[in-house]
């Protein structure tokens, strides 16, 4: 049997090491290259080297893929003092990874040569487990989770697409989500509009979904606009929000959303559905397309059904 | 479906991974049970981000400005696009 202490040295005899200045010369001067923080997530919390991302020593094989898709990829693996990182990296090149370094005194190191750490602000402890199938996905992660519970995402309409929109976003914990829709809850909504129950029948449509999805995940601010989109209000309102979701119901609100949001520079996400037809797309302003590229003019009013 | 879409193009945009439907449509038909994609390219004659844009500011929504407020003025320009509504209406 073999002793630790032989295992490491094995290691060490196939893994180059290289030290915090080194490391850090590398990050500064831009060079692509994939750093990987193999402590468990709760160290990787208290500190780390930017920009790392966090794949614990367990999951490393199984998930190396999401950070490093090529193997000739130069990958930097670190813990806390190095030992644990040494024999991830062994096991990375007897995957096929060609270039792999380890990081000599790992993160204790780093720290005790004054460079400089990155710490996220915290997730409570809800939130660690609300959202732990996300952190399991590699493009989301915790960093991910961050950016969603950070970030600031307009409906416009809160009907047959707004409902599913913000029942979705909501759970997946989209920080801040501004709702919009002057209209009052239809029984004739109740088929398809799953933000509305039967007892909001008569209720404005924010309303009711400010309800739903203040029950289904807390961590959401909901900001609701009982009104209807216009020239007068949407530049005020939309100058707010990082993204904007179409789900109207007519042409005059969806060139309107389209002009604003090209002009304020917002990507608009856009869909509509007519009977058992839909359509989505994304508008970026000059990435691709916008509205008017799509449909340069509305439909002659009467051959498109209200 | 088409919500849902929506959400998930959401998400990837807000975190910033994938490939978003940028330039591309989506459409799904419920009876066949049908998606397909269709490429979408720049207009240059648009109005709006086309090369020499006549929209500069929400003016043109404005009530009283020319009839149809969404509509811009035909020069003549509009791509063939024009003639087909779209098949997509309300969300409702």
């Amino acid at each position: 049997m073999k002793t630790l202490r032989e295992m490491l040295a094995e290691a060490r005899r196939v893994v180059p090491e290289q030290g915090p200045a080194e490391l850090k010369a590398q990050l500064d001067r831009g060079e692509a290259l994939v750093l990987i923080d193999v402590r468990d997530p709760d160290e990787y919390r208290d500190g780390y080297i930017d920009p790392a991302v966090n794949i614990s020593r367990g999951f490393l094989e199984f998930r190396v893929a999401s950070a490093a898709a090529d193997p000739n990829v130069p990958i930097v693996l670190y813990c806390q003092t190095g030992l644990r990182s040494v024999l991830a990296a062994k096991a990375l090149k007897e995957l096929g990874f060609t270039n792999v370094t380890n990081l000599a005194g790992g993160y204790q190191r780093w720290v005790q040569s004054g460079l400089p750490i990155a710490k996220d602000s915290p997730l409570n402890t809800d939130q660690i487990q609300r959202y732990s199938r996300h952190f399991l996905l590699g493009p989301i992660g915790e960093k991910g989770q961050r950016k969603l519970l950070g970030s600031k995402v307009l409906l416009i309409g809160a009907g047959g697409l707004g409902s599913p929109t913000a029942y979705y976003l909501a759970a997946a914990g989209v920080g801040t989500l501004g709702i919009m829709d002057g209209d009052r809850v239809d029984i004739t909504n109740l088929q398809r509009q799953i933000l509305h129950k039967t007892s909001d029948i008569g209720r404005p449509k924010v309303e009711s979904a400010t309800e739903t999805i203040r029950a289904l995940n807390p961590d959401v601010t909901v900001v609701p606009y009982p009104v209807r989109l216009t020239v007068d209000n949407v530049e005020e309102i939309l100058k707010d929000y990082d993204l904007v979701i179409d789900g109207s119901d007519n042409f005059e609100t969806r060139y309107l959303v389209n002009d604003a949001c090209y002009l304020q520079g917002k990507t608009n996400v856009h869909g509509s559905i007519f009977q058992f037809e839909g359509m989505a797309t994304v508008f970026a302003p000059d990435r691709g397309p916008c509205y008017r590229c799509l449909y340069p003019t509305p439909p002659p009013p009467g051959l498109v059904p209200s | 479906m088409i919500g849902l879409v929506q959400a998930t193009e959401a998400i990837k945009l807000l975190v910033g991974f994938g490939e978003p439907l940028i330039g591309r449509l989506l459409t799904y038909d419920a009876i066949g049970m049908n998606f397909r994609e269709v490429k979408l390219r720049r207009d240059p004659n648009c109005p709006l981000c086309g090369q020499n844009p006549r929209i500069k500011d929400l003016s043109i929504h404005m009530e009283g400005a020319g009839g149809q407020v969404c509509a811009v003025g035909d020069d003549g320009q509009g791509a063939p696009a024009a003639s087909s509504a779209p098949a997509a209406k309300p969300g409702g």
